[in-house]
């Protein structure tokens, strides 16, 4: 039941009635068409075209491209004909000589079909007419197209911005090759192949196709443009199986052979003119329908319309709305609007004013496809109106597509569309959500978890409360380092006696370390598109390798202070000071004890003065160097730390912060390089 | 409940109702079941599953049930075909009078219009069949620019019309298109599909061999509905020839034995809206009244539909069932992935605890430093927070593992499951807690255990605390904080200490991790993924068909 709602979605199980159907029935359908059936039937036309064009085929693919003088008044003088012959030959073998290797062949081909072009023009106007061509490339292409040149086979020249665009969107996809995988970038790399290809071939001429439902009038379309039947039509469905290309002009045939429409296929329009002249360069291809339950059909359909410079839908009253059609092609070629024409045919079965309201209707659709409609002479989708049975509104298409010929800018627009649409494919691998990079606070808060690791604010505190112990017992008074020493020895000897055991033990945090670089790298990969946030995570986690063992010698080296810990100048006066207290002390006893054995004098003042200095003295000194050591010992203590964080912060930038920079400028080359494939970026340079 | 009945010429299964109540329970159990059935996880098949079990309880709601409850209920015959194929202007001239706007807009039936004799009309004004449709009484009077403009806001509706030229017993329903650029419209148009006795395709001459109907006309065969072509707009010019063809494409896909009409275009109907002239459609309408008034015919029509409905559940059933299996699986897939990082992660916490990971950086250089220029506090903060970044490292670290692991899994795309809000911080703060309430358990113990000693020998419950976590926590490099451990409570008070705290520690540790993985667990388990819907799935299909 499925099958009832899943529209869009059947190809993988239809088969194919009708198709067989229409071979095995051998009668040719009859024409109704006025028009049709006022020429020979369709039998008799095909093979007299189809003699034609292979005459036609083996001159384009001899070089010898004879100009049919008789056929073209406007055709120039057999002196210039023979210069094209030329031309045609040297691009040909140029052509020919071109490898398959696409990005650097086509640089190559175009010096090579410049350089041979330029020694077969030597005479002195076709030679600076030769320089126009040349700089026609790099200039847009209108200009080229102003002078009235030969049709001699110029290969298709990309204006300024469109090459540079592709130059870059070449680059982009060669970046990207090692971190994106290939099923990402084959689109880009079909544009790529499409946009080298198309360049090769003919740039006078403009491949349109005709697409559309079966039984919305292709065919009928098709003959009406080009004056005679030349595609079978009938109410057989669906009726057209394979593609019928018609050429206005000579040298479309590599072009043709690009389509890979067989020789059998290829026909001339009527010969006349006015037509000619209108539509000089008119390369037309009519499809097969692209709805029908013959599958092929619709690979052959999506197959061409890749490769055609631009496309003229055809819609009838009655499938207008189909879901098909705009779900499947019109949607997703909404950015091609440029080179797209949808056309209403059968008209003439809509009474009066329905024709208006089904137009219009069909306006609000295409809208709503997202395609621009080239309205009030915005660039867009031409939308038009005709009945192909009454010939109803096909002058006025033939005058449109008359002027988008002549304008040759089908094909580079329609490059530009594909490298749009390859561009906004690949937007969610290339943008970026939030500004990238990182931040100089994740970079000290990455030294700030490394200095954790290795345990810096720590070791810092213990140096400095062991230099201000040292300093203490030094400017101490002597009784209390007495009496420190002796309750020293009588306490258990924990903790500081083992640790110094093993030095090559595991000193630094390894569960921190890991923390460290895991935030780090999550926060510079914050906002990048998923492949390269994972390429930046690498980065951080390969450098991470073998972190933890340099923190760990690092520490060792860093952490132990380098030599004795300095001393204040101060230092040798407080303990000056501090002895002479002891020896005033002293002094003071012993002249007391000299008076109370009765050796000397009894004076009780002096002796009790000296040893009260001597007693407040010693701890007053004790207090006052105590007082003074904060200063440097805290100076000592933040030195270390300082020493410990800088030399694990300078490690963790070299093997962790480098290598993820390194990785974020690549990701930020490539976004570059992806604006300028937008065409947002940089100009070309 | 459908006996085969004597055989009247049509190659089809002659067949009459004949319901039982058991077969309408088992019916119902089964339509119960396909209504629990859900298919939240992303897999690839699991938008089609969706599709399926929504049509096939829409089948089972709108037509299966309410038709074996009531035989007797008119025949409802629905028009369906493409954009375009003049599907109302083909209803409208079958009753005879304009009830269904037709216009040269696309889509032009917006909302599903029902036609039936005034007497029939409480079969449908109730909500005996397509149930989930708002009945529409009146009808829009403002015929004209206001038709063509899009319908009600959003609710589905069914609008109800009656004219007695139809006879009693017959229901026309013109659907929207089947393959409408409105999707809606299409979801519609296959919902009310299912909900007909007769299918009735409408194709033209510019149609016939498009891809879409030819779909439809094949699900009509898998369901072996009760079906009728109509070939419509045809130019007078090549009726034959159309006709011909369409005849071998249709023969061509087994369907050679379906009824075939063909309406030609006419100028003066085709796009006006207006109505095609009695003889146009006179074959089709004398079928139809055939169908309703002939009993046979009539219990033919209906049986075959309704036969092949309940033999489409056959194939249907299993295909939801092992959708729901694929559910599973993926859950279950899913579900591995987190245990596996979080086990893995928390072998490697273990194993790390028991190297004196913890023991290392800040806590180290404390513990070195411990007696002399570092307090016992000192020494526990440290130790803490170094136990917290280890559980905080072991965490973040299952977490990439699992988001590595999603990253393949389609099934893990769901919203909620990774998109989740960067609960690291949070991770953090719950593992905080947690390492801080281990020590102030700690520290408790120590308290009690230095109780226990005199007072005038007992040390400083701190540095008891202090040291029974460094030797905890530190390894082997920690041994001399074990040997002041016990010089200070004496080595049985020690040993009993580091036990239970160490039962402490691992308890702490399990729980955490476990607090953790539950906690990412938990979008997938709010999802509901149970092994359960399928084998009910098949259960009830088996009781189904044992009843009938």
């Amino acid at each position: 039941m499925t099958a009832v709602t899943a529209v869009t979605d059947h190809t993988d199980q239809a088969d194919h009635p009708g198709d067989d159907e229409g071979r095995e029935d051998g009668e040719h359908a009859r024409v109704e068409d006025d028009s049709v059936s006022a020429h020979e039937s369709a039998h008799k036309e095909e093979s007299e075209f189809a003699h034609r064009d292979s005459v036609h085929n083996e001159e384009d693919d001899s070089g010898h491209a004879r100009v049919e003088t008789g056929k073209d008044p406007q055709e120039p003088d057999s002196a210039e004909a023979t210069n094209a012959t030329n031309a045609t030959n040297a691009t040909e073998t140029s052509s020919a000589s071109e490898t398959s290797d696409a990005s650097e062949a086509s640089e190559a081909s175009d010096a090579t079909n410049s350089s041979d072009s330029e020694s077969a023009w030597d005479d002195g106007l076709i030679a600076r007419r030769v320089s126009a061509t040349t700089e026609g490339q790099a200039r847009p292409v209108k200009e080229a197209v102003v002078e009235n040149r030969p049709p001699v086979v110029t290969p298709l020249a990309y204006d300024g911005p469109l090459r540079s665009r592709l130059d870059a969107l070449r680059e982009l996809v060669g970046l990207s090759r090692t971190r994106l995988d290939s099923r990402t970038l084959a689109e880009a790399g079909r544009v790529l192949d499409e946009a080298v290809a198309r360049r090769r071939l003919s740039g006078q001429h403009t491949v349109v196709a005709i697409a559309g439902a079966t039984g919305s009038g292709k065919s009928q379309l098709f003959n009406a443009l080009a004056g005679v039947a030349i595609s079978e039509t009938g109410v057989r469905r669906p009726t057209t199986a394979a593609p019928i290309a018609c050429s206005w002009s000579d040298g479309a045939a590599t072009l043709i052979d690009r389509l890979g429409i067989p020789g059998r296929l290829r026909r001339r329009p009527l010969q006349s003119p006015e037509a000619e002249a209108q539509l000089r360069g008119l390369v037309l291809v009519d499809l097969p329908d692209h709805d029908s339950a013959a599958v092929q059909h619709r690979e052959q359909v999506d197959r061409i319309l890749a490769l055609v410079d631009a496309v003229i839908w055809v819609v009838d009253p009655e499938k207008y709305a189909d879901a098909v059609l705009h779900e499947r092609y019109l949607r997703p070629m909404a950015g091609h609007a440029e080179v797209t024409f949808v056309v209403l045919n059968q008209v003439d079965r809509l009474p009066g004013e329905a024709a208006h309201q089904v137009l219009d209707d069909l306006r609000r659709l295409l809208d709503e496809d997202g395609i621009a409609l080239g309205e009030y002479g915005e660039p867009g989708a031409t939308v038009l109106a005709l009945s192909a049975l009454t010939g109803d509104g096909i002058a006025e298409l033939r005058e449109v597509l008359g002027h988008f010929v002549a304008e040759r800018g089908a094909a580079a627009r329609r490059i530009s569309a594909d490298v749009d649409a390859a561009a906004v494919r690949l937007w969610p691998v290339y943008a970026n959500r939030r500004q990238a990079g990182l931040s100089e606070e994740a970079r000290d808060e990455f030294a700030d978890r490394l200095a954790d690791a290795v345990g810096a604010t720590a070791a810092g505190e213990a140096a400095e409360r062991a230099w201000r112990r040292n300093a203490n017992r030094a400017c101490g008074t002597p009784w209390l380092r007495l009496w420190r020493w002796c309750q020293d020895r009588r306490e258990p000897p924990t903790g500081r006696l083992a640790v110094r055991a093993h030095a090559d033990e595991e000193a630094t945090a390894r569960q921190r370390v890991e923390q460290a670089v895991r935030t780090v790298a999550e926060q510079a990969a914050g906002g990048l598109p998923a492949p390269w946030a994972q390429a930046v995570r690498e980065a951080a986690v390969r450098g991470a390798q073998g972190l933890s063992e340099a923190l760990d010698q690092l520490a060792v080296r860093a952490g132990t202070p380098v030599g004795r810990p300095p001393r204040p100048g101060w230092w040798p006066v407080a303990v000056l000071a501090q002895a002479s207290m002891t020896i005033l002390q002293v002094i003071g006893g012993l002249w007391l004890l000299g008076q109370v054995i009765g050796f000397m004098s009894p004076n009780l003042g002096v002796p009790a003065l000296l040893m009260v200095i001597g007693i407040v003295g010693g701890p007053g000194v004790e207090w006052a160097c105590k007082l003074a050591v904060r200063g440097p010992a805290r100076r000592y203590g933040l030195e270390a730390e300082r020493r410990l964080r800088e030399a694990a912060s300078g490690c963790g930038r070299a093997r962790v912060l480098d290598p993820v920079a390194a990785e974020l400028l690549r990701y930020r080359e490539v976004r570059e390089q992806y604006l300028r494939v937008t065409g947002i970026g940089a100009s070309a340079g | 409940m459908l006996q085969k009945a004597s055989k009247i010429g049509h190659s089809s299964h002659v067949v009459t109702l004949d319901v039982r109540p058991q077969l309408l329970d088992a019916l119902s159990a089964l339509r119960d079941r396909v209504a629990a059935a859900r298919f939240p996880l992303p897999l690839a098949g699991a938008p089609r599953a969706r599709a399926n079990r929504d049509e096939l309880l829409a089948q089972l709601d709108d037509y299966l049930v309410p038709r074996l409850r009531q035989p007797e209920a008119p025949l409802l015959v629905v028009i369906g075909g493409s954009t375009g194929a003049g599907k109302s202007t083909l209803v409208n001239s079958l009753v005879g009078r304009r009830v269904s706007e037709a216009g040269v807009l696309r889509p032009t039936t917006r909302t599903p219009v029902l036609v039936c004799h005034p007497e029939d009309h409480h079969w449908f004004s109730g909500m005996r069949v397509l149930p989930d449709l708002t009945r529409v009484w009146v009808p829009q009077q403002d015929a004209g620019d206001d038709l063509l403009l899009p319908g009600e806001d959003g609710t589905r509706v069914l609008r109800i019309e009656t004219a007695d030229t139809l006879p009693h017993g017959l229901a026309l329903l013109d659907a929207p298109d089947v393959d409408s650029l409105v999707a809606d419209n299409r979801v519609l148009a296959a919902e009310l599909l299912c909900a007909a006795d007769i299918w009735v395709m409408v194709t033209t001459a510019a149609r016939y061999a498009d891809a879409v109907p030819w779909h439809l006309l094949r699900t009509a065969k898998e369901h072996d509905a009760t079906l009728v072509t109509v070939l419509d707009r045809v130019p007078h010019q090549v009726v034959s020839e159309v006709s011909r063809q369409y005849g071998a494409l249709l023969a061509k896909a087994g369907l050679g034995d379906v009824p075939r009409f063909t309406v030609p275009e006419l100028p003066e109907s085709a796009w006006g809206g207006g109505l095609l002239p009695a003889t146009a459609v006179a074959p089709l309408r004398a079928w139809l009244i055939q169908q309703v008034q002939d009993p046979g015919a009539r219990q033919r029509a209906m049986a075959r539909t309704a036969y092949g409905v309940l033999d489409s559940l056959k194939s249907r059933m299993p295909e939801l069932a092992s959708a729901a299996a694929a559910q599973y699986a993926a859950a279950l897939r899913l579900t591995a992935a987190v245990d596996g990082a979080y086990d893995s992660e928390h072998a490697r916490v273990r194993g790390r605890l028991q190297a004196g990971a913890v023991l290392a950086g800040d806590a180290l250089k404390r513990w070195r430093s411990y007696p002399l220029d570092c307090t016992a506090a000192e020494l526990l903060d440290a130790l803490a927070e170094s136990l917290a970044a280890l559980l905080l490292c072991a965490v973040t670290a299952a977490d990439e593992r699992i988001d590595e692991a999603w990253r393949r899994e389609p099934a893990a795309d769901t919203p909620g499951l990774t998109d989740r809000d960067p609960t690291l911080e949070s991770a953090e703060h719950r593992i905080g807690m947690a390492v801080r309430r281990w020590r102030r358990v700690i520290e408790e113990y120590a308290e009690e255990e230095v109780r226990q000693l005199e007072k005038s020998v007992a040390p400083d419950p701190e540095v008891v605390a202090a040291l029974v976590a460094t030797a905890l926590l530190g390894g082997r490099r920690a041994r001399s904080a074990g040997e002041g451990l016990a010089e200070r409570i004496g080595a049985r008070g020690a040993l009993r200490l580091r036990d239970k705290g160490g039962r402490l520690l691992t308890d702490y540790l399990d729980r955490t991790l476990h607090a953790e993985r539950e906690r990412r667990l938990a979008p997938l388990d709010a999802l509901d993924v149970r092994p359960e819907p399928q084998a009910e799935l098949i259960a009830a299909l088996s009781v189904l068909q044992k009843e009938r």
